[in-house]
């Protein structure tokens, strides 16, 4: 493996516990490999802190700064002493060239994260609000495979968050979500949504979404 | 980690007309097509608009919904008789990782892809994400401050006033941090009613585990050994091959297809030899031999690697030299004890040194890396092999012996 010790001291970084690596929305233009330690990934939401991920050796961390120069989307954090390769993007090619496991890593994150896009995409393509705020809802209950699908699920999202994904104002979301639950299709809690019938939502929006084009 | 079946990769035969998988499916085989004619059917996001593509000979389809775990975004069908490969997501590695030129192509037309939806994403949200990451930024350094998370405000502060120092909040971040630094915080300046940070649950999304390379352990794994099987090479030239699987030619003569333009769609595996500038072969491959000789075994096959990886030699030394890496870096990966790169190395030198010396040094090799994974039955194919391969010289001799030698063990 080429991950070694010539190789930290080109790009190594420590950092100590509770050292942040990185913020949210600073400009982010280099990706990490852990070599060691732990990294947790957090979000500041509706002013409370969530943690979105807790990563280990082995793990890659900040790789949309290898697409384009974009805000950080959340804060990475050193959960111990941890040790990092720290990649800036112009030196990525060379990188990889003597990594394909590095770059064969990364193929596999892109290839959910290009889902992931799509899938936001097609929310945002949807017409209707209520409909936008619905398919949020489809979205995270299908990319958590613990859910039972068939019965009532609980998501643990704020009206917030379903506004940052949908590209609406809060405000909107709040106004479909009150409507939902008057129809009594869901129930609406500080931080999370229980839907009765995913089921439901989904075949509405998956009929709305063929109708759109023919 | 996921479990995958490790049956290896399996050819299938496909009458017209047939559909390899439906748009929707769930399933984490990825394919090639060999022979024949695959066309995938898939609806454009923005318009609904159905698109149709080929797949071109020497192909991969299915990689991304695969390597994702997502259903399949496009059906395939076949038109005419078809030939396809058939591999889970480790077969796939294992293939794809022999040849670096295959990952970053791959990887160079995700990432397009992904650039190209995040735009047009943007372009969708227009005004409406009307954020400003200078604000945000602030707005999170207030937001530790607040809470009292003093280290973490002031690195989004120091952060805020290097990247925006003329911007609306430069002068309030220059005071936060002055009062962090003096330890001198105001009671008012916090928040009374924090709320202390809450974890959520972790996405299972983000489950990459079964990609960690990180795992010296799994090198010598019997179960790692068996898979040697799958990867043992081939001799392209004579027709005494038993002990090698058909599969194992199967992907050789997959391996040895040269594919077709080099459009950056195109993912077949195309040859290795990438022209770059550098010095001579030589003169790189004495380097590297010296630090062979002081022992400095993991910079030599880094040396050796960037000959290999450099331009095709010219001129007979040079030639010859550019065997010699090639089984010079075997040799260092065994002293290094990574018996899989080094049957790799070896593998490759006989892909590309068909019919020279160097090919059978590297079946010799090769005897040797299972000798010494104690394998003496695979060994003993390999030396059995170098024995009768023509012409005989000194090498056959060795190789008899060591065939006698591991049979009375």
């Amino acid at each position: 493996m080429m991950l070694d010790e010539r190789f930290f001291e080109k790009f190594g970084v420590e950092y100590k516990t509770n050292e942040i690596i990185f913020c949210e929305f600073e400009p982010g233009n280099e990706f990490y490999f852990i070599v060691s330690g732990r990294v947790q990934i957090v979000k500041v939401i509706s002013n409370r802190e969530k943690t979105l991920d807790e990563l280990n050796k082995g793990d890659v961390f900040g790789e949309m700064a290898i697409l384009e120069e974009q805000p950080r989307s959340a804060t990475a954090i050193a959960m111990e002493h941890t040790k990092l390769l720290k990649f800036h993007r112009n030196n990525f090619d060379a990188l990889l060239e003597g990594n394909p496991q590095l770059a064969y890593k990364l193929l596999v994150i892109f290839s959910k994260r290009i889902y992931d896009a799509k899938r936001r995409l097609m929310i945002l393509l949807l017409d209707d609000p209520q409909l936008k705020v619905m398919d949020v809802m489809i979205m995270l209950a299908e990319q958590d495979p613990k859910l039972d699908l068939q019965n009532q699920i609980t998501l643990p999202i704020t009206s917030q968050q379903i506004a940052s994904w949908a590209g609406m104002v809060d405000m909107d979301v709040q106004k479909e979500l009150t409507h939902l639950a008057r129809l009594g299709k869901i129930d609406i809690y500080g931080d999370k949504v229980v839907v009765h019938k995913i089921g439901e939502f989904q075949r509405v929006v998956a009929s709305k979404r063929k109708s759109m084009y023919s | 980690m996921r479990q995958t079946s490790t049956t290896g990769i399996i050819p299938r035969k496909y009458k017209s007309g047939s559909i390899i998988y439906f748009e929707g499916d769930k399933s984490e085989y990825i394919y090639i097509l060999k022979n024949g004619r695959v066309i995938l059917t898939s609806v454009k996001l923005d318009s609904g608009e159905e698109v149709k593509e080929d797949v071109r000979q020497g192909e991969f389809f299915g990689v991304k919904s695969s390597l994702g775990r997502y259903p399949r975004e496009e059906t395939a069908q076949v038109i005419g008789d078809t030939e396809v490969l058939i591999m889970n997501p480790s077969d796939f590695e294992r293939l794809i990782l022999r040849n670096v030129t295959v990952v970053l192509k791959m990887l160079r037309v995700f990432s397009n892809q992904l650039r190209r939806i995040h735009k047009i994403v943007r372009s969708v949200l227009g005004d409406e994400s009307e954020i400003k990451p200078e604000v945000e930024l602030f707005k999170i350094g207030e937001y530790y401050f607040k809470a009292g998370f003093f280290p973490h405000a002031r690195y989004a502060f120091k952060r805020y006033l290097e990247y925006y120092p003329d911007q609306n909040y430069a002068k309030a971040a220059m005071e936060r941090i002055k009062s962090i630094d003096s330890g001198q915080v105001s009671p008012e300046d916090m928040d009374s009613d924090f709320t202390a940070p809450v974890s959520s649950s972790k996405p299972a999304i983000d489950d990459d585990d079964g990609f960690s390379f990180d795992e010296p352990g799994d090198r010598s794994e019997p179960d790692d050994m068996v898979d040697f099987d799958d990867d043992a090479p081939r001799r392209r030239s004579s027709g005494d091959d038993e002990g090698l699987t058909p599969l194992s030619s199967e992907m050789d003569d997959f391996l040895s297809d040269d594919g077709t333009a080099s459009d950056l769609d195109d993912f077949s595996l195309d040859d290795f030899a990438d022209p770059k500038s550098s010095s001579s072969v030589t003169q790189s491959l004495t380097k590297a031999q010296a630090l062979m000789k002081s022992g400095k075994y993991s910079d030599a096959a880094g040396a050796l690697e960037g000959i290999i990886k450099g331009p095709a030699p010219r001129g007979e030394e040079d030639r010859k030299s550019y065997e010699t890496a090639h089984l010079d870096l075997g040799a260092c990966y065994m002293k290094l004890g990574k018996l899989k790169e080094a049957l790799e190395a070896y593998t490759a030198t006989i892909k590309k040194m068909a019919g020279t010396p160097a090919e059978k040094a590297a079946y010799f090799q090769i005897g040797t890396v299972f000798e010494s994974a104690n394998k003496p039955d695979k060994a003993i194919t390999y030396f059995s092999k170098v024995m009768n391969m023509a012409p005989k010289e000194e090498i056959n001799n060795r190789a008899m012996k060591k065939v006698r030698e591991l049979q009375n063990r």
